[in-house]
C-alpha cells in the first residue's frame, strides 16, 4: 500500500514483511516536510531538543544533520548500531519524524533498517517503530503514534540505524526533522477552522 | 557677539539650513575652539544633534556646565533620546537633591520654549511610569501652546481623556500671543520683550547674522547695491536686525530656538545696528552669497519677495522659482526661501500667483472650518491680486524700481498705500521676507511681531511630524495670511484690529481642525472606534485623504475586526504615502488576519528596504513569515524590531504570539509582560496573557486577564467571545451566554461568537437552539466546514444519523486539505465524549451505529490524503 513498512506489533511486522516480499519495491519518497509545515498542521520542534550521536566523523555531525541542507550529512564513525538521540527539556508531543536518505548518493552508507525508540531517558527506551528501507531516495515519514493513534508524548527519542544497504558499516543521514501537531491557537478545542471569514475572528493579534 | 563670531555663525547656520551637517559641524567646531563660549557650545551641540548624533551633543553638553535654557533643553532632549531619563529629568527639574522646580518655575525659566520643555518632561514622567505627573506636564504644555499635537496624543495614549474642546482653543489673549507671538504684534511687543532677551541671545545671533549676511551679499552683489548700501546701511540695519524674522530661516533648527526669536528682536534693538555696520564688509567676502534658502521658510514670503525683486538677472533666480512652482505652495520652508534673491518679474508673477491663490483657497477652507471672518479674508485676497497686477505692470514696464515693485507685492493685503516709505529697505525685505517690510514701517510697534512668526512655524513643524503634512501646509498658510495681515496692520493703523481678528480667525480655524482630529483620536484611544471613524470621516477631504487620518481610520476598523475595510483604507494610505511607516504594523496584521500573503510580503519587502531602523518594518517582516508559518524566522524579525526600538510595545506582543505558536509559553509570558511594561494600555498583550493561561487551563487567571483587556477595549467582540468561552470553561454557562450575547450585539457579523454560543447551547443540551444558531451561522459563513461539523454533531445527538452524516461529509468536502485531517481524525476517533473539548461536557451518545459508516467514509477519503494520513490510517487497517 501507500505507507512505509511500519511495524509495531507482531502482526504488523508480519503484514509488512509480506507486503515487502510481495512488492520488493523501493521505498517511495514521502512529501517534502516543508509542505506539511505550510499546511499549519505540524511544526518542527527539533530546535528545542538536545541532539547527540553515538559517533561521528569530524565535520559530519549534528550540525550537518540539522542544517536544512540535503547536500550535507552525518556520517557515523563507530560500530553499529548508530544512534541519534533527541532529548527534550520537557515532555513533548511528537507526531512524526522525517528522515532524508538518498541511496543514489550514499550507496552502502544508506540505512536499510531503522528502529525508533522513545522513553523518558536512556534507560527505559522502548522501540515503537522499526522500518526497513529499500534504496530510499527522499523523505521518509515515520509517524509516531500510540496504540489509539494519538501522537506520543515523550522526553526522548532515539533513532537507531541497525543495518545499512550492502552491509555497509558506517551510515549517512542527511536530515532528520521532528514534528509536533499544531495546537489550535484559539480558544475551544475545535478542529481548526478553514475559511478566512471565520478564522480572522479567532484571535486578537 | 564679537565681530569674529558672527560670520562663522552665519556660515554654520547657513550650512545647517542646507543640511550640510558635516560642514556645519566642522565650522562649529572651529568656532567653539576659537571662542569657547556657551553660545558656540550650543551651536556646536545643535549641529551634532541635527546631524543625528545625539550622543555627541550629549557628551559635549555634559562636559560643560550648561546654564542657558536652550542648552539645558537640548541636553535634556539628548538624554531622552539616549534614554537617560533620570538625568534628563534632573536637568529639567533640578533633580532629587535640589528642590524640584515647579511647572511655573520651568515656565519662567524657559520662557517661550516652556511648552516644549514641559512636553519633554511629560515624556520622561510617562516613560518612568509616573503617569499623573506626566499628564500634568502635558496639559500644562498644551495650555501654554495649543498648537502642539504630540502632548495631546500622548495624553490620549496614557489613557487620559483630555477634552479637545478645552485643549485646542485660544482661551485668552495671553495664550494666543504666547503661542504665536507674531499674530498680535501690539500685545506681544510689550509682553514678549522682558522674558526673552536674556535667554535667547544665542538663538538670535545666528539669525541676525544671517540677515546681515544676506543684506551684505545682496547689496554687494546686486546692481542696486549702490542704492541700497546708502539707505540700507543706516536704515536697513535696524530693520533687518530687528526683524528676527530671519530666524525663520533657521526654523529648521526647531529645537529650542523657537522661543528665542523674541529675544532677538529685543537684542537687535539694543546692539544690532552697531554690530552690523562693521560686519558688512566681511560678509561680502564670505562665500555664502548663493545663500538663497535661509530666511524664507514661509512660502508666502518667498513668493511675495520674488515678486519684488524684479530687476536682476534671471538665471539663478529661475532655478529657485522653478523649485517653488514644483513644490507648490506647500513646499518645505527651506525651499521656498531661496527664491527671494532675484527673480525676473515675469517668472515670478506667473508662478507665484498660482500658488498664492491656491494657498488662499486653502486658507479659505480653513477659515470656513473655523467659521471665521471669511469676508475680511476675501477682501485681503482681492487686494492682493490687485497688488500683484500692479507689480506685474511695473515689471513689464521695465521700471526697476526695486523698492516700488517689491513693496507692492508684499503689501498684498489691504495696505498697499504704505509702501512708499519703505522702499530703501527693499533689499532687506528681500532677504528677510515680507514680514521685514512691515517691521520697517512700523518698527517701533512691531519689532517683535516678525520674530514671532518664525516661532509659529517652528512649532508647527514639530507638530507636523506627528500629524500630517497637510497640517503643516494649512498652518503655514495661516501664517502667511497672518503675516500679510500683520503687515497691513503695520502700515495702516486702522486695519490692525481687523487684521488681528483675521489672524485670530485663521488660528481658530486651525484650532477647529485640531479639535476635530483630537476628538477622533481620543475616541480611537478609548476604543470608541465607530465614533472615531465617524469623526475622522467628517474631516474635509484634503485632510481626510492624508496618511495620518487614514491610518487612524484603518486602525479603528482594525480594532473593530473589520479587516476588509481596514485593508482597503491602508492600501489607500500606501497609495498616497508610500513612504509612511507608522501604522504599517497594523496593516500587516490586518493582512495576516486576512491571510493575504502576497500583499504582505510585498509590503514587508518595501518597508524593510526603505527603513531598516523602524520597528514597524520589522514587525511587518515578522508577520509575513508568521503567516508562512516560519515561526523561527518571524521570531528573529520581531526581536529585531524590539532591538531597533525597545519602546515599541506591539513588537513585544507579536513576539509573544509567535512564542505561543511555538509553544514556548514562558518566553511568551515574558514578552507580553514586557509589552505591558512599555504600555499598560496595550490590550493585545493582556489578551495574550489570558490566552496563555487559557492554554494552561488556568481559566480564572485567563478570565482576569481577558477582562483586563476588555477594560481597555470594551467594544471588542473577539475579546468578549473569548471571555464567554472561558466562563463556560469555568462552568459559568449563564454568564458565558450573557457575554456572548453582548458580543453579538456589538458585532452581529462575528461568526465565532455565534459559533461558540451554539456550542455552549449544544453542551447544555439545548439542541434546538443550537441548531437554530448554527443555521443562522451558515448564512454568515456558508463555506466554513466547522459549522457543518458542529451541525453534524448536534444531529448525532438528536439521533438523526443521516443528517449527521450528511453534514459531516459536507464538512469534509468543504475542506479537503487542511483542517480535514482533524475533522476526520475526530470522526475516526469517534470523537468520544472523553476527548471532547472541555467546553462541551457531553455524555456518551449513540455513536456506535454511526461508527461503521464513518470509518468507511474515512477510508474512502484516504486516497486523496497525504501520505501522512495514509500512514496514520494504517492502524485502522
Amino acid at each position: 500500500m501507500t505507507g512505509k513498512k511500519a511495524a509495531g506489533e507482531w502482526t504488523k511486522e508480519v503484514q509488512d514483511y509480506q507486503k515487502k516480499m510481495a512488492t520488493a519495491s523501493k521505498t517511495p519518497p514521502g512529501a517534502d516536510p516543508k509542505q506539511l509545515e505550510r499546511t499549519g498542521t505540524v511544526r518542527e520542534i527539533g530546535s528545542q531538543a538536545v541532539w547527540s550521536l553515538s559517533s561521528c566523523k569530524p565535520g559530519f555531525g549534528v550540525d550537518q544533520l540539522r542544517d536544512d541542507n540535503l547536500e550535507t550529512y552525518w556520517q557515523s564513525d563507530g560500530s553499529q548500531p548508530h544512534l541519534v538521540n533527541i532529548q527534550f527539556r520537557r515532555k513533548t508531543t511528537v507526531k512524526m519524524l522525517c528522515i532524508y536518505a538518498d541511496f543514489k548518493s550514499d550507496e552502502s552508507y544508506t540505512p536499510s533498517k531503522i528502529s525508533v525508540r522513545v522513553g523518558n531517558n536512556f534507560h527505559n527506551l522502548q522501540e515503537i517503530r522499526q522500518l526497513e528501507l529499500v534504496e530510499p531516495s527522499g523523505w521518509i515519514h515515520v509517524p509516531l503514534l500510540d496504540i489509539v493513534n494519538n501522537p506520543i508524548r515523550t522526553f526522548m527519542i532515539q533513532i537507531a540505524v541497525l543495518a545499512n544497504h550492502q552491509n555497509g558499516r558506517d551510515t549517512h543521514m542527511r536530515q532528520i526533522k521532528v514534528y509536533t501537531p499544531v495546537e489550535e491557537s484559539s480558544v475551544g478545542k475545535f478542529p481548526r477552522c478553514t475559511t478566512v471569514d471565520f478564522m480572522m475572528y479567532r484571535t486578537i493579534r | 557677539m564679537t565681530v569674529l563670531q558672527e560670520p562663522v555663525q552665519a556660515a554654520v547656520w547657513h550650512a545647517l539650513n542646507h543640511y550640510a551637517y558635516r560642514d556645519a559641524v566642522f565650522l562649529a567646531e572651529r568656532l567653539y575652539a576659537e571662542v569657547h563660549s556657551e553660545e558656540a557650545l550650543f551651536l556646536l551641540a545643535t549641529c551634532y544633534y541635527r546631524s543625528g548624533k545625539a550622543y555627541k551633543a550629549y557628551r559635549l553638553l555634559k562636559g560643560h556646565s550648561c546654564t542657558t535654557p536652550q542648552c539645558k533643553y537640548l541636553l535634556a532632549k539628548c538624554c531622552v533620546d539616549l534614554s537617560r531619563l533620570a538625568e534628563g529629568e534632573q536637568i529639567l527639574t533640578g533633580g532629587v537633591l535640589n528642590k524640584q522646580k515647579s511647572h511655573d518655575d520651568i515656565v519662567t525659566e524657559f520662557g517661550d520654549s516652556a511648552c516644549f520643555t514641559l512636553s519633554l518632561l511629560g515624556q520622561i514622567y510617562c516613560k518612568t511610569d509616573r503617569l499623573a505627573k506626566g499628564s500634568e506636564c502635558y496639559q500644562k504644555s498644551l495650555t501654554l501652546n495649543p498648537f502642539l499635537w504630540s502632548p495631546f496624543e500622548s495624553l490620549c495614549e496614557i489613557g487620559e481623556k483630555p477634552d479637545p474642546d478645552q485643549m485646542f482653543k485660544l482661551t485668552s489673549l495671553q495664550n494666543f500671543s504666547s503661542c504665536q507671538p507674531n499674530i498680535c504684534p501690539i500685545y506681544t511687543a510689550t509682553y514678549s520683550i522682558p522674558h526673552r532677551q536674556l535667554d535667547t541671545i544665542l538663538m538670535e545671533t545666528p539669525q541676525d547674522t544671517l540677515e546681515l549676511n544676506r543684506l551684505n551679499l545682496e547689496s554687494s552683489n546686486s546692481k542696486y547695491s549702490s542704492l541700497n548700501t546708502d539707505s540700507s546701511v543706516s536704515y536697513i540695519d535696524p530693520s533687518v536686525i530687528s526683524p528676527d524674522s530671519v530666524p525663520i530661516g533657521t526654523g529648521s533648527a526647531l529645537l529650542a530656538k523657537q522661543a528665542q526669536n523674541k529675544p532677538k528682536s529685543g537684542r537687535c534693538l539694543l546692539g544690532g545696528p552697531a554690530a552690523l555696520s562693521p560686519l558688512t564688509p566681511s560678509f561680502g567676502i564670505l562665500p555664502l552669497e548663493p545663500s538663497p534658502g535661509d530666511g524664507s521658510y514661509l512660502q508666502n514670503f518667498t513668493n511675495t519677495t520674488s515678486v519684488m525683486d524684479p530687476p536682476t538677472t534671471g538665471l539663478p533666480p529661475k532655478k529657485s522659482v522653478a523649485r517653488i512652482s514644483q513644490a507648490g505652495m506647500k513646499s518645505v520652508f527651506a525651499q521656498s526661501g531661496n527664491s527671494r534673491d532675484v527673480t525676473p518679474i515675469h517668472l515670478m508673477q506667473t508662478q507665484s500667483t498660482a500658488p498664492q491663490t491656491r494657498g488662499i483657497e486653502r486658507f479659505y477652507s480653513l477659515v470656513r472650518f473655523g467659521s471665521a471672518a471669511g469676508v475680511t479674508v476675501r477682501e485681503g485676497r482681492a487686494d492682493r491680486t490687485v497688488a500683484e497686477r500692479e507689480g506685474e505692470k511695473r515689471g513689464s514696464a521695465g521700471k526697476r524700481d526695486q523698492t516700488n515693485s517689491s513693496t507692492t507685492p508684499q503689501v498684498l493685503s489691504p495696505t498697499v498705500a504704505a509702501p512708499p516709505n519703505a522702499q530703501p529697505r527693499r533689499s532687506s525685505r528681500l532677504f528677510t521676507s515680507a514680514s521685514s517690510t512691515a517691521k520697517e514701517n512700523s518698527k517701533k510697534l512691531k519689532m517683535k511681531f516678525p520674530t514671532k512668526i518664525p516661532n509659529r512655524k517652528t512649532k508647527t513643524k514639530t507638530k507636523g511630524g506627528i500629524t500630517q503634512s497637510n497640517m503643516n501646509d494649512s498652518i503655514e498658510i495661516l501664517k502667511l495670511d497672518s503675516s500679510i495681515i500683520s503687515e497691513g496692520k503695520s502700515n495702516i493703523a486702522t486695519p490692525q484690529v481687523q487684521a488681528f481678528n483675521i489672524q485670530k480667525a485663521a488660528a481658530d480655524g486651525l484650532m477647529n481642525l485640531m479639535r476635530d482630529m483630537g476628538k477622533g483620536y481620543l475616541a480611537l484611544c478609548s476604543y470608541n472606534c465607530k465614533e472615531a471613524i465617524g469623526i475622522l470621516s467628517q474631516l474635509p477631504s484634503h485632510h481626510y485623504n492624508t496618511g495620518w487620518v487614514l491610518c487612524q481610520i484603518g486602525r479603528a476598523h482594525f480594532e473593530l475586526a473589520e479587516y476588509m475595510q481596514a485593508e482597503r483604507i491602508f492600501s489607500e494610505v500606501r497609495r498616497i504615502e508610500s513612504y509612511r511607516v507608522e501604522g504599517m504594523e497594523i496593516y500587516s496584521t490586518t493582512l495576516w488576519h486576512l491571510q493575504k500573503d502576497v500583499a504582505l510580503s510585498a509590503l514587508s519587502k518595501d518597508l524593510t528596504d526603505m527603513d531598516k531602523n523602524s520597528p514597524e518594518a520589522w514587525c511587518v517582516a515578522g508577520n509575513c513569515f508568521s503567516l508562512q508559518r516560519e515561526h523561527d524566522i518571524a521570531i528573529k524579525f520581531f526581536q529585531r524590531a524590539i532591538q531597533v526600538d525597545p519602546g515599541f510595545a506591539y513588537a513585544y506582543t507579536l513576539l509573544g504570539h509567535e512564542f505561543v505558536l511555538t509553544e514556548e509559553l514562558e518566553k511568551a509570558l515574558a514578552c507580553f509582560r514586557n509589552a505591558i511594561r512599555v504600555n499598560s494600555r496595550h490590550y493585545n498583550a493582556w489578551y495574550g496573557l489570558g490566552m496563555i493561561y487559557y492554554k494552561q487551563e488556568k481559566f480564572s487567571l485567563a478570565e482576569i486577564h481577558f477582562k483586563k483587556a476588555l477594560g481597555i477595549n470594551p467594544q471588542s467582540s473577539v475579546l468578549l467571545c473569548h471571555i464567554g468561552v472561558v466562563q463556560h470553561a469555568l462552568k459559568k454557562s449563564e454568564h458565558a451566554l450573557e457575554t456572548l450575547n453582548k458580543a453579538i450585539s456589538i458585532d452581529p457579523k462575528n461568526p465565532l461568537c455565534k459559533f461558540h454560543r451554539a456550542s455552549i447551547l449544544f453542551a447544555n443540551e439545548k439542541y434546538k437552539a443550537a441548531l437554530q444558531e448554527l443555521e443562522e451561522l451558515k448564512q454568515i459563513v456558508p463555506k466554513e466546514s466547522l459549522v457543518y461539523f458542529l451541525i453534524g454533531k448536534v444531529y448525532k445527538k438528536l439521533g438523526q444519523t443521516h443528517l449527521a452524516l450528511m453534514n459531516f461529509s459536507w464538512a469534509m468536502d468543504l475542506d479537503p486539505k487542511g483542517a480535514n485531517n482533524q475533522i476526520k481524525e475526530a470522526i475516526d476517533k469517534r470523537y468520544l465524549p472523553d476527548d471532547e473539548e472541555p467546553v462541551t461536557q457531553e455524555d456518551s451518545y449513540p455513536f456506535e451505529s454511526v461508527e461503521a459508516e464513518e470509518s468507511q467514509e474515512s477510508s474512502m477519503t484516504d486516497a486523496d490524503d497525504t501520505q501522512l494520513h495514509a500512514a496514520e490510517s494504517d492502524e485502522v487497517y
